[in-house]
C-alpha cells in the first residue's frame, strides 16, 4: 500500500474515533556519517528510518503518536493512539487553544542541488577526510585531528483532513574539521569553517565549499599558534565578530527569543521563555537601525529551506526585526491565531518520531554596506574575535557571555596580534543597540548550524543564521577569565 | 518488542553475517510525554519504534547501518550494507577483538511494570495534580509527566549475548509568580512515585519563597547547590575520566591518577546498579560494568575504558563504551556523589552569608582543561544570612572552575536522583566554599 492509501486510510480512522482534524507526516530518512579522528575511521555509518507521525485535533487539544508499523492494523492503532491522546489533552485543558489549519496545498518541493552526494563513491569521501585529517596534523602539537562530513537526505510525505497533499525531498549536506592542540599547560582548539563545519541544504557542492583539504594545515597551525598567545584582556572595546560569530549571535540573542511559543510560556520549564514580550511588538528598540533580521525559508542553501513546513503551511519570507524594532515573531498556526496573524511556517519536526513545533528557521541578518576589510578603520582599540568555543544565555535571552576561538587586537585601524581565549558578554537590546555597521554581502554566508535543541522531548532542529560580519561599540571583553 | 524478539533477530545477523567480527544492536522503545504550560497540554506525544545496529569488522576495517526496518530482506541487506562499508574503511592497527561479554544480571529494580503500562490519562492526572497545586496558589506552571519503557539486546561474535528492560517515569515543572519562579522535579523507574501533587507544591514553594527578589553583587559567594543545580555542574566534569579524553591530554587529570585534587569528602563512582537509578548492566559492547571509583576522598583513582582504550591503555575494561561508531570514546553515565555527614538544614544554619542555589541553566565549557564553566541561575535562588533563608535575589551569570569549587567542599548525608539526559546523577546537596559570580541579569 502506497503512502497515499495508507495515509487516507490513518485520517479515516482519526475522523472516525472522533478527530475535528488530523494530518500525517510519513518520512523515510538517511543519515550518513563519515568521520575520521586521528587517521582513524571513527565513524562510517549509514542509517535509515521510515514511520510516521500523526496529529488529531479533538475538542480544542491535540494528541500526537509515532510508529513505525506501516500495516493496516499498525496504521490504525496510532491513529487510535493519537486521538485517545487528545482525549487526555482535552481532559486536561482548561481551555480551548488548537485549532484546524486554514488552507491547503498540493504540491511537490525538492531541494535544487548541482550534484547529488549520492553519485560521488564512498570511497572517494572516505579518501577526501583521510587526506584533510592528515594535513590538520600540520605540528606536533596538534594531539587530535578530526574531519567528518554528514549527508542527510529526507523523504517526507505529508496528508491532512483538510486536503493537502505535499511531497517533498529535503538534502542537506556538511562536513568541517577541528585541530586540538596540547602543550604549555593548555589545550586549544581550531574549527573550520566556522565553529561546526559549513552546513547548506544542496548536495557535493557544499563539501567542495568547504575546501578542506586546502585549509587543514593552516588550521593545526592555528591550533598550536594559540597555545603559546597572549591572553584576550578584559576591559571595554569596540568589537568586530566574523560571520560565523555573528551567526552564533543571531541564534542565541534573537532566533531563540523570538520563538512564539518561547513567549507564550509553552517552553518556560526547559528552553526558557523571553524579554521579546507580545506588548513590545511593533514598539521594543531591539537593535540600532543597522539590525535587520529576517526569516527566509525559501533562501538557497538555508538548512531550514523547504516548500512548506511540517503543519503543511507554504514557506514564506517575514521581518523579524526591522531597521532595529521588533516587528514579528517565528510562528505556528495556533501561537500566530493567538496573536491575531497568520502562521509564517516556522514549524518543524526532527523527523517523523516527533510532535511538529517552533523552530529557528532561516533567520538571517540582511548585510550592510560597508566592505568588510573597512570595519575596523576606525577603530582605535578593538578585538576581532572568529569561531565560536563556547555559548551561554539567560533563560529570557538576555544576558549572555561567547568565547570565540581566536581573536586578534584591533590598533588604529589594523589587525594585530593573535590573541586567545577571547570572550565577550552583555544584555542583548544593549548589544544589539551598539552595533553601528554589519558588512556588505560579498562576506555574507549562509551559517548553518545542525544541532539546535529545543522541546520535551528534546529535538534536534537544523537551522541557518546567514550573516556578513558586524561591528559593536563599547563590549565587555574578557568576561569569564577575570572572575 | 520483546527480549525473545530482539535476540531472535540479533542471532539471525550474526548468522547472516560473513565479517570477521559482527557486533548487532537491536533496540525496541515506547515512550509518551504529556506537556504543560498555563492550563493546557502543549504538546502530549507517543511514540513506538525498533531499531537494528550493525558493526562489521573486516580485516581491521569498520562499517557500520543501522535500519528501524525489521523484516528479513531488510536485515540481509543491512547486513551486506555494513560490510560493504567497512570495506572502504582504512584498517585500524588497534581494533581489538569484540568483548566476549558475561554474566550481567539487572539491578533490581530497574523495570516497572505499571510505568510500561501507564496510558495518557494517568499522566494527565499527575499533570491535573501539578496543575490543582499551582493554580491554587495563584500562579502558572510548565512542565511536563513523562513514562515509557525501553529494551537492548546487544550480542556479537565473541558469543556476548546480553539483553536489559528498563522504565523510566519523571515529572517536571516550573512555577511562574510575578516577579519569581520556582522548580522541582522527580525521576524513578516507578510512576507510582511520581506524586503530582508534591511536585506541585514543592515549586509553588520556591517560587513564593523567592518572592520580591533583590539584587545582589557578583562576586566570591559560598554557595550551596540543591541536587539539581549540582548534578547539572557535574555533568560537565564527566567527560575528564573518559580514557579518550584522558589519553589524548585534555582533562583536567590526563596523567595524573592518585593526585589530590579535591576536597577529601568528594568520592565520585559510576554505579549503574544504585537503587535511585538502577540502569543498564552492561556497555554498548555487552561488556558487563564495572562499578568504578573515580574519585575517593579527593583523589583522582580511575578512569572509565572500552575495549579499544583498554587494549590502548593497559587498562581493565571498564564497560562503558557507548554505541558503534563512536567518536567520543567511553563514557561514565551513572554518576553517583557519596553523601556526606550533615542535613541540607545543617548546611545552611552553617552558612554566614551565601546563595542556595535550585537549578542552574546553559551551563557551557569556557576552558576544558582548567575546567572553567560559565552558566546562569535560574528558578530559585536564595540568600542565605547567618544561617537563615532571607530571601530571594535575582539571577546571576557564574563563571567557575569545576575543580577548584570542588576543593573546599561538603555534601549533605541524603541523595537526590536529577538529570534529562542520556544518563544517571545521583547526588546530595553540596556546599561550595568559593565559587564566583561575574554578573547578574534583569530578572
Amino acid at each position: 500500500m502506497q503512502f497515499e492509501d495508507l495515509g487516507k486510510r490513518a485520517l479515516d480512522t482519526a475522523s472516525a474515533r472522533g478527530a475535528q482534524y488530523a494530518d500525517i507526516r510519513f518520512e523515510s530518512v538517511r543519515s550518513e556519517r563519515i568521520e575520521v579522528r586521528n587517521a582513524i575511521v571513527a565513524s562510517l555509518s549509514d542509517a535509515r528510518s521510515l514511520g510516521y507521525g500523526i496529529r488529531a485535533l479533538v475538542d480544542g487539544a491535540w494528541g500526537f503518536a509515532a510508529s513505525a508499523d506501516l500495516t493496516e492494523t499498525g496504521i490504525d492503532a496510532a491513529a487510535a493512539r493519537a486521538v485517545a491522546i487528545a482525549r487526555a489533552s482535552a481532559s486536561l485543558a482548561r481551555r480551548r487553544v488548537g485549532e484546524p489549519p486554514r488552507h491547503a496545498y498540493v504540491d511537490r518541493f525538492e531541494t535544487p542541488m548541482q550534484r547529488d552526494p549520492q553519485q560521488v563513491g564512498l570511497n572517494d569521501r572516505v579518501s577526501l577526510l583521510v587526506d584533510a585529517e592528515r594535513a590538520v596534523r600540520s605540528t606536533p602539537e596538534v594531539k587530535v585531528g578530526r574531519a567528518w562530513m554528514d549527508l542527510w537526505s529526507t523523504e517526507k510525505f505529508f496528508f491532512s483532513t483538510i486536503g493537502s497533499a505535499i511531497e517533498q525531498r529535503i538534502v542537506q549536506t556538511g562536513s568541517g574539521l577541528q585541530a586540538m592542540a596540547v602543550g604549555n599547560g593548555d589545550v586549544q582548539t581550531r574549527t573550520f569553517p566556522g565553529d561546526i563545519g559549513l552546513y547548506k541544504s544542496g548536495g557535493w557542492e557544499i563539501v567542495e565549499e568547504a575546501r578542506l583539504t586546502e585549509n587543514a594545515a593552516r588550521i593545526g597551525e592555528e591550533a598550536t599558534a594559540l597555545l603559546t598567545a597572549p591572553q584576550c584582556p578584559s576591559g571595554t572595546f569596540d568589537l568586530v565578530l566574523g560571520g560565523s560569530q555573528m551567526s552564533l549571535q543571531i541564534h542565541e540573542s534573537c532566533g531563540h527569543p523570538a520563538e512564539l511559543d518561547r513567549v507564550m510560556g509553552w517552553e518556560a520549564n526547559f528552553s526558557g521563555t523571553s524579554f521579546l514580550e507580545i506588548d513590545q511588538l511593533g514598539k521594543l528598540q531591539y537593535g540600532s537601525d543597522a539590525v535587520t533580521i529576517v526569516i527566509d525559508n525559501t533562501l538557497p542553501f538555508g538548512m531550514a529551506t523547504c516548500g512548506y513546513d511540517d503543519e503543511g503551511t507554504k514557506s514564506v519570507v517575514s521581518d523579524i526585526i526591522r531597521d532595529g524594532v521588533l516587528v514579528g515573531y517565528e510562528m505556528s498556526n495556533d501561537t500566530a491565531r493567538a496573536i491575531g496573524r497568520t502562521s509564517n511556517a516556522c514549524v518543524r519536526a526532527q523527523n517523523w518520531e516527533f510532535v511538529p513545533m517552533i523552530r529557528m528557521c532561516n533567520l538571517n541578518l540582511l548585510p550592510g554596506n560597508v566592505p568588510f576589510e573597512n570595519l575596523f578603520d576606525d577603530i582605535r582599540d578593538g578585538i576581532y574575535m572568529e569561531s565560536n568555543r563556547s555559548w551561554s544565555i539567560d533563560d529570557r535571552r538576555l544576558n549572555f557571555q561567547f568565547g570565540c576561538e581566536m581573536g586578534w587586537e584591533i590598533k588604529s585601524g589594523k589587525r594585530g596580534r593573535l590573541l586567545k581565549n577571547p570572550t565577550y558578554g552583555g544584555m542583548t537590546p544593549r548589544f544589539w543597540n551598539a552595533c553601528d555597521a554589519v558588512a556588505d554581502a560579498r562576506s555574507w554566508n549562509a551559517w548553518g548550524t545542525p544541532n539546535c535543541g529545543k522541546g520535551e522531548p528534546m529535538q534536534t532542529g537544523r537551522t541557518t543564521q546567514a550573516s556578513a560580519p558586524a561591528r559593536f561599540r563599547g563590549i565587555a571583553v574578557g568576561v569569564g577569565y577575570n572572575g | 518488542m520483546d527480549k525473545a524478539q530482539r535476540e531472535a533477530i540479533a542471532k539471525r545477523i550474526l548468522a547472516l553475517s560473513t565479517a570477521d567480527q559482527t557486533e548487532v544492536i537491536v533496540s525496541a522503545q515506547n515512550s509518551a510525554l504529556t506537556r504543560f504550560t498555563r492550563g493546557v497540554s502543549n504538546q502530549n506525544v507517543a511514540s513506538i519504534d525498533n531499531g537494528v545496529s550493525v558493526r562489521a569488522i573486516v580485516g581491521g576495517r569498520t562499517g557500520v547501518a543501522a535500519t528501524n526496518d525489521t523484516s528479513d530482506e531488510s536485515l540481509k541487506a543491512l547486513v551486506a550494507r555494513a560490510i560493504e562499508m567497512a570495506s572502504f574503511a582504512p584498517s585500524d592497527p588497534e581494533q581489538p577483538q569484540l568483548p566476549a561479554g558475561g554474566p550481567c544480571p539487572a539491578p533490581e529494580g530497574a523495570f516497572v511494570d505499571a510505568t510500561a503500562k501507564a496510558d495518557p490519562f494517568e499522566r494527565a492526572r499527575i499533570c491535573d495534580a501539578i496543575l490543582t497545586e499551582v493554580e491554587g496558589a495563584g500562579y502558572w506552571s510548565s512542565g511536563y509527566v513523562s513514562t515509557g519503557e525501553s529494551g537492548i539486546t546487544i550480542a556479537n561474535s565473541s558469543g556476548a549475548l546480553a539483553s536489559f528492560d528498563g522504565t523510566d517515569a519523571q515529572a517536571n515543572v516550573k512555577v511562574t509568580a510575578s516577579d519569581s519562579t520556582g522548580f522541582a522535579e522527580r525521576l524513578s523507574t516507578d510512576v507510582g512515585a511520581i506524586d503530582g501533587t508534591d511536585v506541585g507544591r514543592r515549586a509553588v514553594e520556591k517560587a513564593r519563597g523567592t518572592a520580591s527578589p533583590r539584587s545582589v553583587e557578583p562576586g566570591t559567594w559560598t554557595v550551596i547547590l540543591e541536587p539539581p543545580a549540582f548534578g547539572e555542574l557535574l555533568a560537565y566534569l564527566v567527560s575528564h575520566f573518559s580514557a579518550q579524553t584522558y589519553d589524548e591530554g585534555s582533562s583536567f587529570c590526563s596523567g595524573a591518577l592518585d593526585s589530590a585534587f579535591f576536597d577529601a569528602s568528594f568520592s565520585l563512582y559510576d554505579d549503574f546498579a544504585h537503587p535511585l537509578a538502577p540502569g543498564m548492566p552492561f556497555d554498548f559492547e555487552a561488556h558487563p560494568k564495572s562499578r568504578v571509583t573515580l574519585v575517593k576522598n579527593g583523589v583522582v583513582r580511575d578512569i572509565v575504558t572500552d575495549s579499544y582504550y583498554a587494549r590502548k591503555l593497559k587498562r581493565p575494561n571498564t564497560g562503558h563504551a557507548l554505541p558503534a561508531p563512536n567518536a567520543y570514546g567511553p563514557q561514565a553515565l551513572n554518576i553517583v556523589v557519596a553523601p556526606g555527614s550533615k542535613t541540607r538544614e545543617e548546611l545552611i544554619a552553617e552558612t554566614t552569608r551565601g546563595l542556595l542555589i535550585s537549578r542552574f541553566w546553559y551551563i557551557r565549557v569556557v576552558d576544558q582543561k582548567k575546567t572553567i564553566v560559565t552558566g546562569m541561575t535560574r528558578d530559585g535562588t536564595y540568600l542565605i544570612e547567618h544561617g537563615r533563608i532571607t530571601g530571594g535575589v535575582r539571577n546571576l551569570r557564574f563563571n567557575q572552575s569545576i575543580v577548584e569549587a570542588l576543593g573546599a567542599a561538603s555534601f549533605s548525608n541524603d541523595q537526590h536522583r536529577t538529570g534529562q539526559y542520556s544518563y544517571s546523577l545521583v547526588v546530595p546537596t553540596a556546599k561550595l566554599e568559593r565559587f564566583t559570580f561575574s554578573s547578574t541579569t534583569e530578572f
